[in-house]
């Protein structure tokens, strides 16, 4: 089965960005909200969290910083 | 006519689906709660519009698609039909308690009297205070018949969040994400709720990729939130009604509750994300961070807060109102005129964004009679300016302003040039022909206009049914309340509350519906059922 063949969220991937890491990360969000409401706050759930929204805008830097190199070659 | 109504009455049903689909899965937010008590009053929320709405889409299924009139009327009716069916879980809720069935074993805060937490909840025994509640809600507006939303069940503290969470991006928007129904319909409906922002050529995919860019949002909202210090369910609520510019609060002080200044600055970009049109945001997502200043709307989007708190900051610092002899910042002290600086900073920006995105978030000590008129006022102006069109925002929006500045000095230039001249007109980095740009002022200022119109109407009739004068209520308290209401802001200076008359509740469930759907929809609907009682030709 293909991720977008999975009810509710393969359709709405579809509609994304066309991009796995962003598809990653909205599938990962209930899942790492539910982790760190279960650990409460300690440090392995502040790292977690601290990955989740640091990856998130990092990576938009990232494609930022690609695709204005692309455009400019 | 019939076929007319069946349009109408077919996608209404469609509309109380979506909603009805809403209601039954928050069931199980008492269950994680184990409310337990107010299971009945959640699922026969649910049942009733299913039932209505199934009922209305099955008997009207082969109905023509809807046309521009029926867009609007459907929009219009649409909004309403889905915010009186929302008052159910209130209404149902607070009489479930009234009643008190031993079967339920509910806790007795809520069912004891003379507390202020059986008040809260009461309130909304009557059917007007949950409408109002409801309508707030879905229309982002944030204004609220509760005395204490700490002291509300988790389930409808999550009611008030998650309809404002679906109101910002669009009741129809949900429902043609949902049901996905091909062919023009779909666009003329999206468009009749106040959207005209396309991502994809397909409508069903615009929605959807809507629907993609607010929820990975709202995860990274709800974690950037916790990690400033709010605890889980506090984030997951304020998160959404953040993001989606709504501004209720599960606290009774809104986020003045935390006195943090993380999250005072945790919560400016969310409120900022909620400003920017949907398509800039996927154009970000993929990469393009140009248009983080490219794009007309959204460069106009950081001039205009950026200016509107430097305005208040001045004038709230020159009122001293937040004199400060020290405090500590990031591990920095601050002594003096730097803390006062700082403190007076903090407000300014947090309540100047809140406003101009339409969020309607407070933070403590600011917006009460303290302030003066001048701030009030600057406060005022951002509410009722608003930011991009095509983000959750209520307001006239900024692109109506900037058409409208670029038209008058177009029109002024115009006289210095011979009548032989050809002439064109640029705006957001299209050129626009005579004919295009007369379409574009037009709109905007008919816009502008019904708004200022409506926002006057309003508060006439508050100053006729509120006390003014010195033991009541100023002016300029009138305006902003009403600016509030009307922009969809929710930000209050103390009018709005359980105990305020019913004519100016009502009066300001009008200005919630219309400041939601820009107007025209609402006055098209009005039109044409006092044209079918006969009552105008």
């Amino acid at each position: 089965m293909r991720l977008e063949q999975i009810p509710v969220i393969g359709p709405l991937l579809e509609a994304g960005a066309d991009d796995s890491v962003f598809d990653a990360l909205l599938i990962l969000g209930p899942i790492v909200i539910s982790i760190i409401t279960f650990l409460g706050r300690t440090l392995p759930s502040v790292l977690l969290a601290v990955a989740y929204t640091g990856g998130f805008l990092s990576y938009i830097a990232y494609k930022g910083v690609a695709e204005t190199t692309e455009s400019s070659t | 006519m019939a076929n007319r109504l069946g349009t109408i009455a077919r996608d209404l049903g469609r509309m109380l689906e979506a909603l009805a689909g809403l209601i039954l899965v928050s069931v199980l937010i008492p269950l994680v709660w184990q409310e337990w008590w107010v299971v009945p009053g959640m699922i026969l929320s649910g049942l009733l519009p299913l039932l209505v709405g199934f009922g209305l889409s099955r008997a009207f299924q082969n109905a023509d698609d809807p046309g521009r009139l029926h867009g609007m009327m459907i929009a219009a009716s649409g909004w309403f039909f889905v915010a009186v069916f929302g008052s159910l879980p209130f209404l149902l809720i607070a009489w479930t308690a009234r009643l008190d069935p031993s079967v339920l074993e509910i806790p007795a805060r809520f069912t004891t009297g003379g507390t202020r937490t059986f008040s809260t909840l009461a309130a909304f025994q009557n059917p007007l205070n949950g409408f109002f509640e409801s309508m707030s809600g879905f229309t982002g507006t944030g204004l609220t018949m509760t005395d204490n939303e700490a002291a509300l069940p988790h389930t409808l503290q999550w009611w008030r969040s998650f309809i404002e969470w679906v109101g910002g991006v669009g009741v129809i928007v949900l429902t043609t994400a949902i049901l996905a129904r091909p062919g023009s319909g779909s666009l003329t409906l999206y468009e009749s709720e106040a959207r005209s922002e396309k991502i994809h050529p397909s409508i069903v995919s615009t929605v959807r990729t809507i629907w993609w860019i607010f929820l990975l949002f709202t995860f990274f909202s709800i974690l950037l939130l916790w990690l400033a210090g709010m605890p889980m369910w506090d984030a997951i609520n304020h998160a959404m009604t953040g993001l989606a510019t709504g501004g209720f609060s599960i606290t009774d002080n809104s986020i003045g509750t935390y006195n943090s200044v993380a999250i005072d600055f945790a919560l400016i970009p969310i409120m900022i994300l909620g400003s920017i049109a949907f398509p800039i945001h996927y154009l970000i997502l993929r990469g393009d961070l140009r248009n983080l200043y490219r794009d007309l709307q959204t460069r106009w989007v950081f001039i205009f807060f950026g200016l509107g708190t430097l305005i208040l900051t001045a004038l709230l610092f020159d009122q001293r109102f937040y004199q400060t002899e020290t405090m500590t910042v990031a591990g920095i002290v601050l002594h003096g005129r730097a803390a006062t600086l700082f403190q007076t900073f903090r407000f300014a920006i947090f309540q100047f964004i809140s406003a101009a995105s339409c969020t309607g978030f407070q933070t403590a000590g600011s917006l009460g009679p303290g302030w003066s008129a001048p701030a009030q006022l600057t406060v005022a102006f951002g509410m009722i300016v608003g930011a991009a069109a095509g983000s959750t925002v209520g307001g006239i929006k900024l692109i109506r302003l900037l058409t409208l500045g670029k038209g008058i000095l177009f029109r002024i230039r115009g006289v210095f040039y011979p009548s032989t001249a050809v002439r064109t007109f640029r705006l957001d980095d299209r050129t626009l022909s005579d004919d295009e740009a007369a379409q574009e002022f037009e709109e905007a200022a008919i816009i502008t206009f019904l708004w200022i119109l409506f926002l006057g109407v309003a508060a006439f009739v508050f100053m006729i049914a509120l006390p003014m004068g010195p033991e009541g209520y100023t002016l300029e308290n009138v305006l902003f309340e009403v600016a509030s209401a009307q922009g969809n802001v929710g930000l209050s200076s103390g009018i709005t509350g359980p105990g305020m008359p019913a004519v100016t509740k009502a009066m300001f469930l009008f200005n919630m519906w219309i400041g939601r759907l820009e107007i025209i929809p609402v006055l098209v609907l009005l039109r044409s059922l006092f044209v079918s009682m006969g009552v105008y030709d």
